[in-house]
């Protein structure tokens, strides 16, 4: 059984349209990259298979639960995903710890000895748990990204949605995001990366999309599209990219 | 220049008991505006349908008339209206809520609408129901941005209750007039009252400060 299948998935805002007849089946255990120009509709994407943004028409289904209307059907598909935002949006008021233990005491009912736990073992796995006790402001970039993972993870999704999540960091900090994410791969996680580092595409990606003006020009295997781009408008894309 | 020291000091327990009467009237008014004003102040923010006109017209309402002509409306046009007669405590503690609950309403809403909606954003995709996330994630945010103009607003409130002397409630400054009536000294007795004002104002301004530095602002 596929994990996200949607179909005929459309989006506009404002009367612009972002997504057009979006197809996509994704099963257990990919790392599919997204990737393509800003504009091209890979973030709105991302964003309707969690229903952040809800599509204006097409069907979709995470894990078996189909979108409908009304917030139930949303929370339930929200509960399947995991999500890591380009801007690390970590709750300002709370420590790392916090942070991670929200999901787990309010989503998941657990206890706050129980979440605790849950916590401190996610922010080992993302090499913080020194940190634990810091607020968003007083960690580095690189840091609070990976707390933002560790949160994520914290309600055992079943498939994690990035969107962008290396793009507002230093060069040097990115890495340490990076290993993170192939570490969570190796793990079996699904993963659906929206993302310019074509690199962690081919190292880690078992399957690359390119979007194109809404709709998924290209879908294949990481290192044969980018080696040899079937279209102009891929292999231009991956120059503007290189070039800097 | 003759300043009779001895006039204060006869003036101060009268005075205190004015104090006392104001800073009843200040409490259930500040009170009875910040539960009004939270409710409004989210009806407005997240618009819901048909209460959020309701709230408007409320809140253009007090805002657009005088606080004089809303106790005047209170105390002696209601009970004409209505049949309902209120005492002059009553009244005023009535009319501050209903004041202080207009403006702390605006406050509710620009707080509200400040925080970040990529938070929000992520705490509904941690699986967060919208109250939840209004309660762990954006309430505790807004409220901390809400202290300084609440702080205003406050302030404003108790020296506001100062006019409840036209419909006869014995607070400060009611005392103020007939402590001069009795005396014929106004220096004295407006000296006084003024700082004693001073003194409330100061306090409450020290305790939101207090506030503030408890809850940092973020």
């Amino acid at each position: 059984m596929s994990l996200i299948r949607c179909d005929k998935l459309c989006k506009s805002f404002a009367g612009t349209p972002v997504l057009k007849d979006v197809d996509l089946c994704v099963q257990g255990g990919e790392i599919v990259v997204l990737t393509g120009r800003s504009g091209s509709g890979k973030s709105t994407l991302l964003r309707c298979l969690n229903a952040l943004d809800v599509p204006d028409s097409g069907t979709l289904e995470i894990a078996g639960h189909k979108l409908g209307r009304g917030q139930r059907s949303r929370q339930a598909l929200r509960r399947e995903t995991g999500m890591v935002f380009q801007q690390f949006k970590l709750f300002p008021q709370m420590t790392a710890r916090d942070n991670v233990m929200l999901g787990p005491r309010k989503v998941l009912g657990l206890s706050r000895k129980e979440s605790q736990a849950v916590a401190d073992r996610l922010l080992r796995r993302v090499g913080l748990e020194t940190e634990s006790g810091k607020l968003p402001a007083e960690l580095s970039g690189g840091q609070q990204q990976r707390v933002a993972i560790a949160r994520a993870l914290a309600v055992n999704p079943r498939i994690m949605l990035f969107d962008e999540p290396t793009s507002a960091l230093d060069p040097e900090l990115r890495g340490e995001v990076l290993r993170v994410m192939q570490d969570l791969a190796e793990d079996g996680m699904t993963m659906l990366v929206v993302t310019h580092e074509l690199r962690f595409a081919e190292k880690v990606g078992t399957r690359l999309l390119f979007l194109d003006q809404g709709r998924i020009l290209h879908d294949g295997e990481p290192s044969r599209l980018l080696r040899e781009p079937p279209s102009e408008r891929l292999r231009s894309f991956i120059g503007s990219i290189y070039s800097d | 220049m003759d300043f009779r020291w001895q006039v204060v000091w006869d003036a101060i327990p009268q005075m205190v008991e004015g104090a006392q009467l104001t800073a009843w009237i200040t409490l259930l008014g500040i009170g009875g505006g910040l539960l009004i004003g939270t409710i409004c102040g989210l009806i407005l923010a997240f618009r819901l349908p048909l209460m959020h006109w309701l709230v408007f017209v409320y809140v253009s309402v007090i805002r657009g008339t005088p606080i004089v002509v809303q106790a005047m409306f209170i105390y002696f046009a209601l009970p004409l209206a209505l049949d309902i007669t209120l005492s002059g405590f009553a009244a005023a503690s009535l009319c501050l809520a209903l004041n202080a609950g207009a403006y702390i309403s605006e406050i509710a809403r620009g707080s509200v609408l400040s925080v970040d909606p990529g938070l929000t954003d992520a705490g509904l995709a941690l699986g967060l129901s919208y109250p939840q996330v209004l309660l762990h994630v954006v309430g505790p945010l807004a409220l901390r941005r809400s202290i300084p103009p609440l702080g205003n607003q406050f302030i404003i409130s108790l020296k506001d209750s100062a006019l409840f002397l036209v419909i006869g409630v014995a607070e400060l400054a009611q005392k103020g007039e007939q402590l001069t009536a009795q005396t014929g000294r106004a220096l004295e007795i407006w000296t006084a009252v003024a700082v004693f004002y001073l003194l409330m104002t100061f306090s409450l301004a020290m305790l939101m400060r207090l506030l503030e530095r408890r809850l940092t602002i973020l």
